[in-house]
């Protein structure tokens, strides 16, 4: 079950790389909220715990509704261009995602000769890892740029399922809080670059002095 | 043996008979999504049988290869419908690395279109030539990944044996579907210019691939290449069907009962795709493309490093 789930993640990742638009981004955010809320109920039929409810109710509410909701009303908002710009041909990005993926597999399964882990969940949570990191590196709009680090985030997350089955909860629960205030933070400061500057693009910031 | 080679013959004809009964029922799925009442199912045999009447002209510029290649179009279709499997009949053809025949051959009568296409002189047709080739180039390796895969799981080449011998025990299979058929439906729709990649229904030169490289042809050429455009179609429809087919391990009826639900099925979400999407700009459409083969890559990674 968890490998199904890793590989719809996988799938996800790929649409992520050839799409142009900024609200399908947060279509997949909320997916992948979805995919990692039953991937952590899962442990719940085996152990049944009240308390091993509050993470999934927590993901499902910060990941599947909180954030997309709150990102779409900053794109409302603002009046955000529908396209993202990048900075490399968008053609590239996807060899650029699949290259990365091969070697992610097969560095993964090196390593799990050695030590016990599920190869398929740690490949595709280190996948996302570098996949928001490429969106962080190839994309111009700032709310993308949110998108590639809560992207990171997820894989983070699924990586963590992989290496150790279960992390203590109030980790996972803080690492939530934190992405939800980093993204609330990035909202306000979207909202104050508007003030100063016309558009959203990282190029801008590059012509700030002190 | 006997056996066999009625069932095989039976298989070809059938797929013969029934290929443009499928575009019919595509076409009304369509219409009726769309408001319309749309033409009888039964349309593209009133359209075949129209075509076959009229005289055939060709253009004073164009050289043998115009005319030997609807022949060779139509022909090679008919070899590859002969290796496919129906329900649990064994197919004509078959033999130890037949998918390699099945590709090749489909690339044989891509070939001759586009040869034929540029033979004629016309620029509208050289474009469409260009296209064709263009989005061949990213098609072909969607399929050598989607039936590498599968025939990887299997450990056969060869079409038929590949369905025979998968077990279901394992659960993989069941995801491999899942992933496949995304990456089979999106080679059949830009192999056969559906919807997404190209609109069969428009005839406006600047957007068509496949419709701009039969303009200039009529009467039984038309005929061969309609006759062949219907049979692509549903070569991979049943191309697709197929991963189901494990399912039916047990009798040829339950098989063929698979083979009719698939194509029923099929049909209709064809014509909701048609309906719901609209045709992409030509320079995104290779990033389409490169997604399917991203999947299908996906696939052999997962199977390759899972065991």
């Amino acid at each position: 079950m968890e490998n199904v789930l890793s590989i719809l993640f996988c799938l996800s990742l790929f649409y992520v790389a050839v799409t142009s638009r900024v609200k399908e981004y947060v279509t997949i955010l909320r997916f992948q909220g979805i995919i990692l809320t039953i991937s952590s109920i899962i442990p719940i039929f085996y152990h049944f715990s009240f308390l091993g409810l509050i993470l999934p109710t927590t993901l499902l509410l910060v990941k599947v509704y909180l954030i997309p909701r709150y990102i779409n009303k900053v794109i409302l908002d603002l009046d955000i261009k529908r396209y993202i710009e990048t900075t490399i041909q968008q053609m590239v990005f996807m060899p650029i995602v699949i290259l990365s993926m091969i070697i992610i597999f097969l560095v993964s399964s090196i390593l799990a000769h050695n030590t016990e882990l599920n190869v398929i969940p740690f490949a595709s949570g280190f996948s996302a890892i570098l996949v928001g990191i490429y969106i962080i590196m190839f994309r111009k709009k700032l709310i993308v740029h949110v998108c590639g680090f809560l992207i990171l985030e997820n894989g983070i997350f699924l990586f963590g399922t992989a290496v150790a089955s279960e992390l203590p909860m109030m980790i996972e629960i803080g690492i939530l809080l934190d992405v939800f205030v980093v993204v609330f933070l990035m909202g306000i400061a979207l909202n104050r670059i508007r003030s100063t500057f016309e558009g959203f693009e990282v190029s801008h910031l590059g012509r700030l002095k002190d | 043996m006997g056996l066999e080679i009625l069932q095989g013959i039976t298989s070809i004809i059938l797929i013969l008979g029934v290929s443009p009964l499928f575009a019919g029922l595509v076409n009304k799925q369509k219409a009726l999504l769309t408001g319309r009442i749309g033409a009888p199912v039964l349309q593209p045999y009133y359209d075949l049988q129209k075509l076959i009447k009229k005289e055939t002209i060709n253009s004073q510029s164009s050289s043998f290869i115009s005319r030997i290649s609807p022949v060779v179009n139509f022909v090679s279709l008919i070899i590859t419908a002969a290796i496919l499997p129906v329900g649990f009949w064994k197919p004509l053809i078959s033999f130890n690395g037949d998918i390699i025949l099945f590709a090749y051959i489909l690339g044989l009568a891509r070939f001759f279109q586009i040869l034929a296409a540029m033979d004629i002189g016309s620029s509208f047709e050289g474009m469409g030539a260009a296209r064709e080739a263009t989005f061949a180039l990213f098609a072909e390796p969607i399929f050598f990944f989607t039936i590498g895969s599968i025939s990887f799981i299997s450990g056969y080449t060869s079409l038929f044996e590949i369905y025979h011998s998968i077990q279901l025990d394992n659960i993989y299979y069941l995801v491999f579907i899942l992933i496949c058929s995304i990456s089979m439906f999106v080679l059949a729709v830009t192999e056969c210019s559906r919807m997404p990649i190209d609109d069969p229904n428009t005839h406006l030169e600047l957007t068509m691939i496949h419709e701009v490289m039969i303009l200039d042809n009529s009467g039984v050429d038309l005929f061969l290449y309609q006759y062949s455009s219907y049979l692509k179609l549903f070569i991979y429809t049943i191309l697709e069907i197929a991963f189901f087919y494990p399912f039916s391990k047990e009798s040829y009826l339950f098989g063929i009962i698979i083979f009719f639900v698939g194509i029923i099925v099929l049909s209709f979400i064809l014509g909701i795709v048609e309906t719901i999407t609209s045709r992409y700009r030509m320079k995104n459409i290779p990033q389409y493309l490169l997604f399917a083969t991203a999947i299908g890559i996906l696939n052999l990674l997962i199977f390759t490093f899972s065991k």
